[in-house]
């Protein structure tokens, strides 16, 4: 079977006037199909970097990435991107937002409704097709990127701490909500995020990096079953593990 | 009713109040300036609204109307700003994606859009005959707002959002049309009204070169030089009032157009 996503031995940095940048080095882990990865790393150590390279926005130094046994590339693949930062479309509707990936898959325009509504009814936001983004709230914002993502159908989501900028309980509706779509659909997920304890919630394995350039300092399977419960005395375990190697990270900068 | 909309009727009230004192006082003050000067050539406001009958009903010396002189007026800045619209927009849209063009380009736009229209008027004359004259003038005043306007609209355009295509696998033409267009759209719009004042603002240019009897500019240049002065204040009143109206009903397509700007939601 093929991996969802392969990564060996990548590197990328950035030429900066006449020095240049290493933002990754030698990094390799891989992804399984319809595996949750959740990749974990202090702040500015080129996650989103990564996440870029594994969508196919920006070509490696060296190394090798492999997407479904390919290089990556969104105009063959279909790749469900969500952003940190707001991405909707702020003059189109909710249900316009969700269709933008469709009419980019050169959908007919019936069948984008019939998908987009769809969709919409999956993250919970049926009787919202007609708001604009300024008029729904952040958490909503994000389903409604995540409804687009999903409505495309893609092979592989790719999430850049998608909740960050959310309050605390809308992000932990929003884990347990993600979890749920997960389950129904099936997909192949990684999941970019600094919130250890979001990782633990919401992975099948947690990729720790170090801090730039990026490596792989440790990979951790969280043998827990879903939903998980955060008080759990395993669950606090595994958070402890991972914070521990996270904060070997912090206190080297 | 309720208390809100009694206190929003009540602050309209209030503004269209003032308003209209504001004229009232204007054409008071402009009524002692003209008792006081006693000069031919500052009619007062009575002999300029006399004009203004004069002109909508019998018609000027060569029997044109009010009504013709700004419909041919008007004819000549619209075409001038479809043309300077459809150089302008496309035009921005190529310098705002492609900075090094723009950059390139910038030392020949910046000093020539510092030129006004009525510099243009000997080059027009040797070069241009009939419509053309009116076109290329007021192509003059259309054109850089729109370009400028279009170009930071451009620039304004949310790096995420064409990140965001990218990964649905949108190819450059996607990204123009469904991005970066319609994201600079506001910026065009004003840019349009702009252009469009300025361009209504060069018709006097225009018609200077135009050689026809008729037209808004025309009925001032005609009327100047008759000495009448108060039918030439006819013709700037109508020049002012038609561009009022124009830049009132673009300001209107913008508040419809562009509903999800929040910006325009108060």
């Amino acid at each position: 079977m093929d991996k969802a996503i392969l990564l060996e031995s990548v590197s990328k940095k950035y030429d900066v006037g006449s020095s240049s940048l290493k933002v990754i080095e030698d990094l390799t882990f891989d992804v399984n199909k319809n595996e949750f990865v959740c990749v974990v790393g202090p702040s500015g150590c080129g996650k989103t970097t990564l996440l870029r390279i594994v969508a196919g926005l920006e070509p490696p130094s060296s190394g090798r990435v492999l997407v479904f046994g390919r290089p990556p590339d969104p105009k063959i693949q279909r790749f469900g991107v969500i952003f940190q930062e707001d991405s909707l479309l702020p003059w189109r509707t909710v249900l316009g937002n969700v269709e933008f990936g469709l009419e980019i898959q050169n959908y007919q325009e019936a069948e984008r409704e019939r998908v987009a509504k769809t969709f919409l009814e999956l993250v919970g936001l049926q009787g919202f097709e007609n708001y604009y983004p300024h008029q729904i709230s952040g958490g909503m914002k994000k389903r409604v990127a995540i409804a687009r993502a999903l409505a495309i159908d893609p092979d592989l989501i790719l999430m850049d701490e998608p909740f960050a900028d959310l309050d605390a309980q809308t992000r932990s509706l929003m884990q347990r909500e993600l979890l749920k779509i997960w389950s129904k659909l099936n997909k192949s997920v990684l999941f970019i995020t600094h919130n250890v304890e979001e990782a633990v919630f919401l992975a099948q394995r947690v990729v720790v990096l170090t801090k730039r350039p990026s490596r792989v300092k440790q990979i951790i399977d969280i043998d827990l079953p879903y939903p998980r419960a955060r008080l759990s005395p395993p669950f606090i375990s595994y958070r402890e593990r991972i914070l521990t190697a996270f904060h070997e990270e912090l206190e080297g900068i | 009713m309720n208390v809100v909309s009694m206190r929003k009727l009540y602050s309209r009230l209030q503004s269209l109040l003032f308003a209209s004192a504001s004229v009232i006082v204007f054409f008071i003050l402009w009524e002692l300036a003209a008792s006081y000067l006693q000069s031919p050539y500052f009619p007062d406001p009575y002999s300029v609204l006399k004009a203004f009958i004069t002109i909508i009903t019998v018609g000027d010396i060569d029997g044109y109307t009010l009504a013709w002189h700004t419909l041919m007026s008007l004819e000549r800045v619209l075409l001038g700003f479809a043309v300077g619209s459809a150089t302008g927009v496309p035009i921005g849209l190529l310098l705002g994606i492609k900075p090094t063009l723009k950059n390139a380009v910038t030392p020949i736009i910046e000093p020539i859009r510092f030129i006004p229209p009525i510099a243009w008027i000997p080059l027009s004359i040797v070069l241009l005959i009939g419509m053309y004259r009116y076109v290329f003038l007021i192509w003059v005043g259309v054109f850089f707002p729109v370009l400028l306007d279009t170009i930071a609209g451009v620039k304004r355009t949310s790096i995420t959002l064409i990140q965001m295509a990218r990964t649905f696998g949108a190819d450059n033409k996607n990204i123009i049309t469904k991005i970066i267009f319609p994201s600079s759209l506001p910026e065009i719009m004003n840019g349009l009204r702009v252009g469009l004042g300025v361009g209504w603002m060069c018709i006097v240019a225009a018609e200077m070169i135009g050689g026809e009897p008729v037209g808004l500019g025309r009925l001032i240049l005609k009327y100047a030089n008759l000495l009448q002065i108060d039918t030439v204040i006819v013709g700037m009143i109508t020049i002012g009032l038609v561009g009022l109206a124009m830049n009132y009903f673009i300001l209107f397509l913008e508040k419809r157009m562009f509903r999800w700007r929040v910006e325009i939601r108060a």
